[in-house]
């Protein structure tokens, strides 16, 4: 059976011969939650403009709901809702007007257009600024104008690229669970995000995309069983032991004694360590470390989670600005290819 | 169909903007009416050269004023379209089934009607000033017409190099540096009697001499050239205008739809 998105062999070469996305193949099935997800410059954006047909493919074929995106653009139109990266209102109309607009635009008439702009307003929570400029909104409150916008026609399929990004906790958890109930109903959504928690409960499948190829791709579930480690949070009571580091210190004893050890990464309690079965490990290591006199704060066990996915399938940490210096050189030390 | 709908959403779209940034209005218009205002008085003796107390310089001016009026807020239209490039507001638009040439004929016509309401605020202000129009409401219709025309061609200047640049700041230097020379060395403002002969030659052939011509004909009812007045229309230099005009539009607004289609493509 086809899929609602079906790419295959898509290649974008910009003008200035970037080669922004190079040969990736996925589908996305009707009434999917699909994450699309990668680092920055990785060909996110690029690969959303091409499939709501705002950019040429330079090669490799792409179709929306069984549409080529090159000869039937004006139908794949019709059906989708588009969020831009940057959002985009005309910040001289009010919210209301923006709605307007945009259900004008696409090509929807004046009662239609009214009871629809109602019911958006109330949704994305607009009713009482609905009438003043969006150019006095909040970044969060043009967001969500955004959002509202291309829900205005009733599109089959969303793209949104990074609709949360920015937004406050609150916002954030807002357009999420508004998200959930749009896919609900039956909406099939392609979305690019930073946010791997969410992406975690909500996204059916995802890809993970890297330098313009995608690097794996499957089930939140299937991902992180694929990982096959936990990881084990150490937290140290003291930065140092007999005068030497104590990660150094607790590092040797790991790798001395601890052979399903798979990694040891830095993080700013103390050390983060990968290994199969992390739970039956922990009474050892806690007896290991008092022997060596290393006195732990605090120890915790976690299955993987999308962002070991990630770091594994790309080297990098999704969210880099959560992410302490000395953690980062860790992690890049980490990156093998 | 969808184009006229499409066309007018939009049309109306840009006029909610130009309201509400009544400042953008200001500034274009404050030019003119200095102009009007205390550039005639600097020049009032010259009225006593252009036929003697037939013609002041005030109505002479006036049809330089609206002109140059038409040439600077003309010149602004393709950084509206540089500010939707930028801002994503025309990818936004390019995602929607909306008709592509509405977009581009819904900001000609933003623009055109731009230029129609600062030419009526600069003839009422000119009416009390004591400029009557010589050929009547008909003459003022046409002069609007006229405006509305000359202001369509050269718009098309300013959407291409917003377009090819798409930047503001090239849109607005590239104005500047082509307003004032080809506004001074024109009979906008003085008649060819008072420029060097070098300057008479370019005056001449320079395109906002003979359009100022087409408008300055129905306010006096002279052909101030040839030092006649009380003739009413001169169709002759009237059409003459109108040919110049077109021949500029077809070049402009052909590149501007060359350009347009290259970005929305
Ligand atoms: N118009 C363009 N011309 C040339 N290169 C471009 C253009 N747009 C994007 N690129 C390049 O293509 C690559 C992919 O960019 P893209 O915007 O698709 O990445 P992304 O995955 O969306 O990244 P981000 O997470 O930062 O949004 C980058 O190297 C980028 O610099
Ligand atoms: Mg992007």
């Amino acid at each position: 059976m086809p899929g609602i998105i079906d790419v295959s062999q898509l290649v974008k070469t910009y003008g200035d011969g970037t080669k922004a996305v190079k040969g990736i193949t996925f589908s996305v099935n009707e009434g999917e939650f699909f994450g699309f997800l990668g680092p920055n410059g990785a060909g996110k954006s690029t690969t959303i403009k091409i499939l709501t047909t705002l950019l040429q493919k330079t090669s490799g074929f792409a179709s929306v709901a069984g549409l080529n995106v090159d000869s039937d653009a004006a139908k794949i139109r019709k059906i989708i809702g588009v969020q831009n990266q940057d959002t985009v209102v005309d910040e001289d109309l009010t919210g209301r007007e923006n709605l307007v607009l945009q259900g004008q635009l696409q090509q929807m008439h004046g009662p239609a257009i009214k009871e629809r702009v109602d019911d958006l307003l109330k949704i994305v929570d607009l009713v009482d600024a609905a009438d003043k400029r969006a150019g006095f909104y909040s970044g969060g409150m043009k967001k969500r104008l955004d959002l509202a916008t291309t829900l205005v026609h009733n599109p089959k399929i969303l793209f949104l690229d990074e609709p949360t990004t920015g937004l406050d906790p609150q916002s954030r958890a807002a357009i999420w669970a508004y998200l959930k109930r749009l896919n609900e109903q039956g909406i099939t959504i392609f979305i690019t995000t930073q946010y791997l928690e969410e992406v975690d409960r909500l996204c059916r499948r995802l890809a993970i995309v890297d330098l313009g190829e995608i690097v794996a791709q499957g089930t939140p579930g299937d991902l992180k069983q694929e990982i096959g480690a936990d990881s084990i949070s150490l937290g140290f009571e003291n930065s140092s032991l007999n005068g030497g580091d104590v990660r150094t210190k607790a590092r040797q004893v790991l790798e001395k004694k601890f052979d399903g050890v798979s990694n040891i990464v830095d993080s700013d309690i103390g050390l983060t360590v990968y290994a199969k079965n992390g739970s039956y490990m922990v009474p050892e290591l806690v007896r290991a470390f008092d022997e060596a006199q290393i006195r732990l704060s605090t120890i915790g066990v976690s299955s993987p989670t999308l962002d070991d996915v990630f770091l594994k399938h790309t080297g990098k940490r999704i969210r880099v600005e959560e992410v302490s210096s000395a953690n980062m050189r860790g992690m890049f030390g980490r990156r093998r290819r | 169909m969808s184009f006229f709908s499409d066309a007018t959403h939009l049309f109306v779209r840009s006029m909610k903007k130009l309201v509400r940034n009544p400042i953008l209005v200001f500034f274009s218009l404050f030019q003119p009416i200095i102009f009007l205002l205390l550039f005639t008085q600097l020049f009032s003796g010259l009225g006593r050269f252009l036929g003697a107390g037939i013609l002041s310089y005030t109505a002479f001016a006036t049809a330089g004023i609206v002109l140059q009026n038409a040439f600077s807020s003309a010149f602004q239209s393709g950084t509206a379209v540089v500010d939707d490039i930028k801002s994503g507001f025309l990818s936004k638009m390019l995602a929607t089934p909306v008709n592509r040439s509405a977009i581009l004929f819904g900001r000609l016509l933003s623009d055109v009607f731009r230029v129609v309401v600062q030419t009526v605020i600069i003839l009422v202000l000119a009416y009390a000033l004591g400029v009557y129009p010589a050929t009547g409401a008909i003459g003022y219709l046409l002069v609007i017409f006229t405006v509305a025309f000359f202001g369509l061609a050269w718009s098309g200047i300013s959407l291409a190099l917003g377009l090819k640049t798409k930047s503001a700041e090239t849109v607005f230097g590239i104005a500047g540096a082509v307003t004032f020379p080809l506004l001074f060395m024109s009979t906008a403002l003085v008649t060819a009697d008072f420029m060097p002969p070098w300057m008479q030659d370019v005056s001449t052939y320079n395109p906002v001499s003979i359009a100022v011509n087409a408008i300055r004909n129905p306010i006096t009812g002279c052909n101030v050239a040839q030092r006649v007045c009380n003739i009413g229309f001169d169709w002759n230099t009237i059409l003459q205008a109108y040919g110049v005009i077109a021949a500029i539009g077809l070049v402009t607004l052909g590149a501007t739809l060359y350009l347009f289609r290259k970005v929305v493509s």
